[in-house]
């Protein structure tokens, strides 16, 4: 059953369209990829979705509810979380601040303690560093601690823009343990990556989007047999 | 105390809201070039209040704040989309609006055969309810500081509330601000009105004490020190903008045996400062540190006081 369903989506930074009738469906309880080049508005869809951009037409709906064109706190409450992409952290908020942040909206503020404790359960390294400034983390830290504070919203959906990005081999690959590990325990997730291998690994269905168009939706063996695919993002060796 | 100190340390006082009036936008992101107009306007709101409608002390610096704090209500909106340079321009901007206005403002009224009221660059004279009131200079200055602390109490219970970290996270950063869910709109026009009801206490302050006002008080370089006051003392607690003020102007009063050399030495001092702690004096990690010093000595103090307790 799809949980998000996007129909016709129409984002554009002034005259300029980004997403050209983008046109997708995130299946409940499974992963699902978004691959696509630079610039191919990959980072506009997760923006339009989490109502930090307005589309200027199409429908959003996340389990049953229009959400386009609402603000950013109405799609948050619904329960959709964000891993933006490359503006992680608070820099100069504390690794617990930045968790208490993430539950901002959230009403049982006495449940907050103990997703924090939860946190520090499944990430050491931010209990380690929890008086710390979250800017002085390194970057694998603050991937995993910008992923710790969208699940302080206890999200049904979590949105990850993404996650690979600038990081080394060995933590990209504990980054996509710990998206498995999510979706195992019950959290949709949909993914943004230029990582096509990584991504394989771990997605159920897969979405390419190329100029603001959805140029391929397949499963993950349909994309590998792909001969465009192939050779534009598995490489030629595959 | 003699007058000159009493008059020091209330110029301190008076001068510490306008610092941090800007201390509570710099704390959520914005720099702005133009707190003096909110000083400003209260200064001949409250004026106007006491010497021309016969109105008490205590209603018309109300009254003045009210004003300075619908004005920034009617600033919040048009700077809203505003970010850092641009916030700075269109405050500096407004503020300098806001002087020239007072420069051609006339409203008098004959009170006792006097003609009494704001007077374009003539200035507003005759703003007598504390001399006329006896209530003498040491008294005043209680006045000031007696508000003061009232503002730094409400400042730090903002601090230690959600609001506080409200307004930190979207100093940070507005977009991630958002995304956690702020209402970035709401938030951001309640901190320019804090802001300007801050410098309107300030400013009916002002006025009161010096019974004389005009325009070109609320130049834009009273903008300029109120935010280097937050700059140089420190932005981590309100009490950096005080220390700002407090070093500002001692050093500008202790510097006076330097005569003719007084500014050059201290504009030195002022930027040696600012190489050594280019972070203010008071910067987030000296108050980290202290805070979490605080911490390490709190829990022995805690657990005495248990054990003493233990017998009853």
């Amino acid at each position: 059953m799809a949980v998000l369903e996007i129909n016709d989506i129409v984002t554009a930074y002034g005259k300029i369209e980004a997403l050209k009738g983008v046109s997708l469906s995130v299946a409940e309880g499974k992963i699902t990829c978004l691959l696509g080049p630079n610039g191919a508005g990959k980072t506009t869809l997760m923006m339009t979705i989490s109502g930090i951009l307005k589309p200027q037409r199409g429908a959003i709906r996340f389990n049953g509810q229009d959400l386009a064109g609402k603000p950013a706190r109405t799609v948050v409450g619904q329960g959709v979380a964000l891993v933006p992409e490359n503006r992680l952290v608070f820099p100069e908020m504390t690794v617990e601040e930045n968790l208490k942040a993430g539950a901002y909206l959230r009403r049982d503020a006495g449940k907050v303690p103990s997703d924090i404790a939860s946190v520090y359960e499944r990430f050491p390294r931010l209990q380690e560093r929890r008086e710390q400034y979250a800017g002085t983390l390194s970057g694998g830290e603050q991937q995993m601690l910008a992923i710790s504070r969208a699940l302080m919203a206890r999200p049904k959906l979590l949105l990850m823009d993404e996650p690979s990005l600038g990081l080394a081999p060995l933590i990209v690959e504990d980054i996509f343990r710990i998206v498995r590990e999510l979706n195992n325990e019950g959290t949709t997730i949909f993914l943004v990556e230029q990582n096509a291998h990584m991504a394989l690994q771990v997605a159920h269905h897969f979405y390419l989007i190329e100029q603001g168009k959805i140029v391929f939706d397949g499963s993950p063996d349909e994309m590998e047999e792909d001969e465009v695919i192939k050779r534009a993002y598995l490489g030629s060796k595959v | 105390m003699d007058d000159h100190l009493i008059q020091v340390f209330s110029n301190v006082g008076m001068i510490s809201f306008i610092a941090l009036s800007a201390y509570v936008l710099l704390l959520t992101g914005e720099i702005s070039f133009g707190q003096q107009a909110f000083f400003a306007i209260s200064a001949y709101a409250s004026g106007i209040a006491t010497a021309m409608w016969g109105w008490a002390f205590w209603p018309g610096l109300v009254w003045g704040a009210a004003v300075a704090g619908a004005a920034a209500f009617l600033l919040a909106w048009p700077t809203l989309r505003m970010r850092g340079l641009y916030f700075a321009i269109g405050t500096l901007a407004f503020a300098e609006m806001v002087r020239l206005i007072f420069e051609i403002f006339r409203y008098q009224v004959e009170i006792e055969g006097e003609l009494v009221g704001p007077d374009g660059s003539e200035g507003f004279r005759g703003i007598r309810y504390i001399f006329e009131s006896d209530i003498s200079a040491t008294q005043y200055m209680l006045i000031i500081y007696l508000l003061l602390s009232a503002v730094l109490a409400f400042l730090f219970a903002i601090e230690r509330t959600r609001l506080g970290a409200i307004f930190r996270m979207l100093g940070e950063d507005e977009l991630l601000a958002e995304m956690q869910g702020v209402n970035r709109t709401y938030y951001k026009v309640m901190a320019t009105v804090i802001a300007g009801v801050i410098a309107g206490i300030g400013g009916a302050l002002y006025a009161h004490m010096n019974t004389y006002i005009e325009p070109k008080i609320f130049n834009v370089m009273l903008g300029v020190h109120s935010l280097a006051y937050g700059l140089i003392g420190g932005l981590g607690t309100a009490f950096g903008p005080l220390i700002g003020v407090g070093l500002d102007i001692g050093l500008l009063e202790s510097t006076r045996i330097f005569t003719g050399y007084r500014m050059v030495v201290f504009g030195g001092l002022v930027a040696l400062l600012l190489i050594f702690r280019p972070r203010g004096l008071l910067d987030e990690a000296a108050v980290h540190a202290i805070k979490s010093l605080w911490r390490r000595f709190l829990p022995a103090a805690q657990t005495q006081r248990s054990n003493n307790r233990a017998p009853d």
